[in-house]
C-alpha cells in the first residue's frame, strides 16, 4: 500500500509542472478609446525567477471579427522591434522597462479600424510557461461630438432665455401698467397690444392672469372709448 | 378652415421630411456607398455594412449635424406654438412667435446644406447628392414658405 502511494505520488509529481515555475502575464482590462487618441497597452509579468537578460515580450492583434491574429511587436536581446508592414506601421511604441518587468506599448493615433484584441505574451527564461493575456480594445465611434451637442445646447439655451426674458418684461410692463397716468396707460396699451401677439403659450399661471387681467383692462378701456 | 387644415398639413410634411434628410444616411451616394450626417452604410457581397464616417473635417460636419437636429427641433416646436397660438391668440394678431421658429428652422437647415455642399464631397467625381440632400433643400423652401405665410398671416376677427 506504502509503495503504491510512494510510487503513484513520484510520478505525479513528474507529471504536474511545478506552478512556481509558471508565468503569470497581467495586462490591461478592456479598454475604450476615442478616434486619435493614444492608447498605453500594458503587460506586466510575475515570475520566481530573476529577470533573465533574454525576458521577450511578443504582442499579437487580431481584428474583431477575424480569427487569425498578427504579431505586431516583439522585444528580444534588448531590442525592441516594432510593427513596419502591418496596420500598425509607425503608430507603436515602446514604452515599457524589461527591466521592471513592465513590456507596454503605446497605440498613437487610434484609427478607425483599431477595434480587437491585443495579447501580450511574456517570456522570462527558463520560466516559459505561463498562458498569454489578452486585452481588447474598443474604439469609441465619434462621439456625436462636442461640438455638436455645444451649438445645439447653447441655440436652445438661447432661446429659452429670450423666451423667459420676453416673459418677464411682459409681467413688468403689466405691473405697470396698473399705476401709471391715462395718457402713459394709452401708450402702454399700444406697445402691450404689439407685444401680445408674442409668445402665447403660458410659462406661468401668474403670468397669465396678469396677461388676462392686462386684456380684460385694455378691452374694457376700449369699450369706454 | 381649409386654408388652416392645408398649412399645419404642410407644416407636418415639413417636419418629415426634416426628420427624413437629418436622420437617413443618405446625403452622399455612390453605386455602392450611402452616407453621410451619422455613418456610412457600405455595400460588399450584397450585404450592407454600416461604418464610422473616415477622414473628414470634423468641425464642419460637426456644425452640420448641429443645424440639422436645430431645424428639426425648431420645426416642431413651430408646430406646438401655431396650435397654441390659435387658440391664445386675440383676434387679427399675426403668428409672429411660430414664423420666427419656422424661420429660425429654415436657416438652420440653409445652414447645413450650404455648408455640406461648400465643405463635404466637394471634389469627388464618383457619386452624386442623395435624397436626403434633396430633402434637406425641400424642407428649406417649405419651411421658408411657411415661415413668410405665418409671419403675413392674422387670425380672423369674426
Amino acid at each position: 500500500m506504502l509503495t503504491v502511494l510512494a510510487l503513484a505520488s513520484v510520478v505525479l509529481l513528474g507529471i504536474v509542472p511545478d506552478p512556481s515555475q509558471a508565468i503569470v502575464i497581467y495586462t490591461g482590462w478592456e479598454r475604450h478609446a476615442l478616434l486619435g487618441s493614444d492608447v498605453r497597452l500594458s503587460c506586466s509579468f510575475f515570475s520566481w525567477r530573476w529577470t533573465s537578460d533574454d525576458v521577450t515580450f511578443s504582442w499579437t492583434y487580431r481584428p474583431d471579427g477575424s480569427k487569425d491574429s498578427i504579431s505586431i511587436f516583439h522585444y528580444t536581446g534588448g531590442m525592441a522591434y516594432v510593427d513596419n508592414k502591418g496596420p500598425f506601421r509607425d503608430r507603436l511604441e515602446f514604452v515599457g522597462n524589461p527591466g521592471r518587468r513592465d513590456g507596454s506599448i503605446l497605440l498613437k493615433n487610434l484609427d478607425f479600424s483599431d477595434n480587437g484584441t491585443f495579447t501580450c505574451d511574456a517570456k522570462n527564461p527558463p520560466d516559459i510557461v505561463g498562458r498569454p493575456q489578452s486585452s481588447p480594445l474598443r474604439r469609441v465611434p465619434i462621439q456625436a461630438g462636442v461640438i455638436t451637442g455645444a451649438i445645439i445646447g447653447v441655440v436652445l439655451g438661447l432661446l429659452v432665455l429670450i423666451v423667459v426674458i420676453y416673459y418677464l418684461m411682459r409681467f413688468l410692463v403689466a405691473r405697470r401698467v396698473f399705476s401709471l397716468s391715462v395718457s402713459k396707460h394709452g401708450k402702454k396699451k399700444k406697445e402691450g397690444s404689439q407685444q401680445r401677439q408674442g409668445p402665447a403659450p403660458p410659462a406661468d399661471p401668474s403670468k397669465v392672469k396678469a396677461a388676462a387681467s392686462e386684456k380684460k383692462k385694455q378691452e374694457s378701456r376700449k369699450d369706454k372709448k | 378652415m381649409l386654408v388652416l387644415g392645408g398649412i399645419i398639413l404642410l407644416h407636418v410634411t415639413t417636419i418629415i421630411l426634416l426628420l427624413v434628410a437629418t436622420i437617413d444616411n443618405a446625403w452622399w451616394i455612390t453605386d455602392t456607398v450611402s452616407t453621410d450626417l451619422w455613418g456610412r452604410w457600405e455595400l460588399s457581397n450584397n450585404l450592407w455594412h454600416f461604418t464610422n464616417l473616415k477622414n473628414y473635417p470634423e468641425d464642419y460636419l460637426q456644425a452640420i449635424q448641429a443645424t440639422a437636429v436645430l431645424s428639426c427641433i425648431f420645426a416642431i416646436l413651430a408646430l406646438f406654438v401655431f396650435v397654441a397660438q390659435l387658440f391664445t391668440l386675440p383676434k387679427g394678431q399675426r403668428f409672429t412667435f411660430t414664423g420666427i421658429l419656422q424661420l429660425i428652422a429654415c436657416l438652420c437647415i440653409m445652414i447645413a446644406a450650404s455648408i455640406y455642399t461648400a465643405q463635404l464631397h466637394a471634389s469627388e467625381t464618383e457619386g452624386g447628392y442623395g435624397h436626403s440632400y434633396v430633402l434637406a433643400w425641400i424642407s428649406f423652401v417649405f419651411t421658408l414658405f411657411l415661415a413668410v405665410t405665418y409671419l403675413v398671416l392674422r387670425k380672423k376677427s369674426e
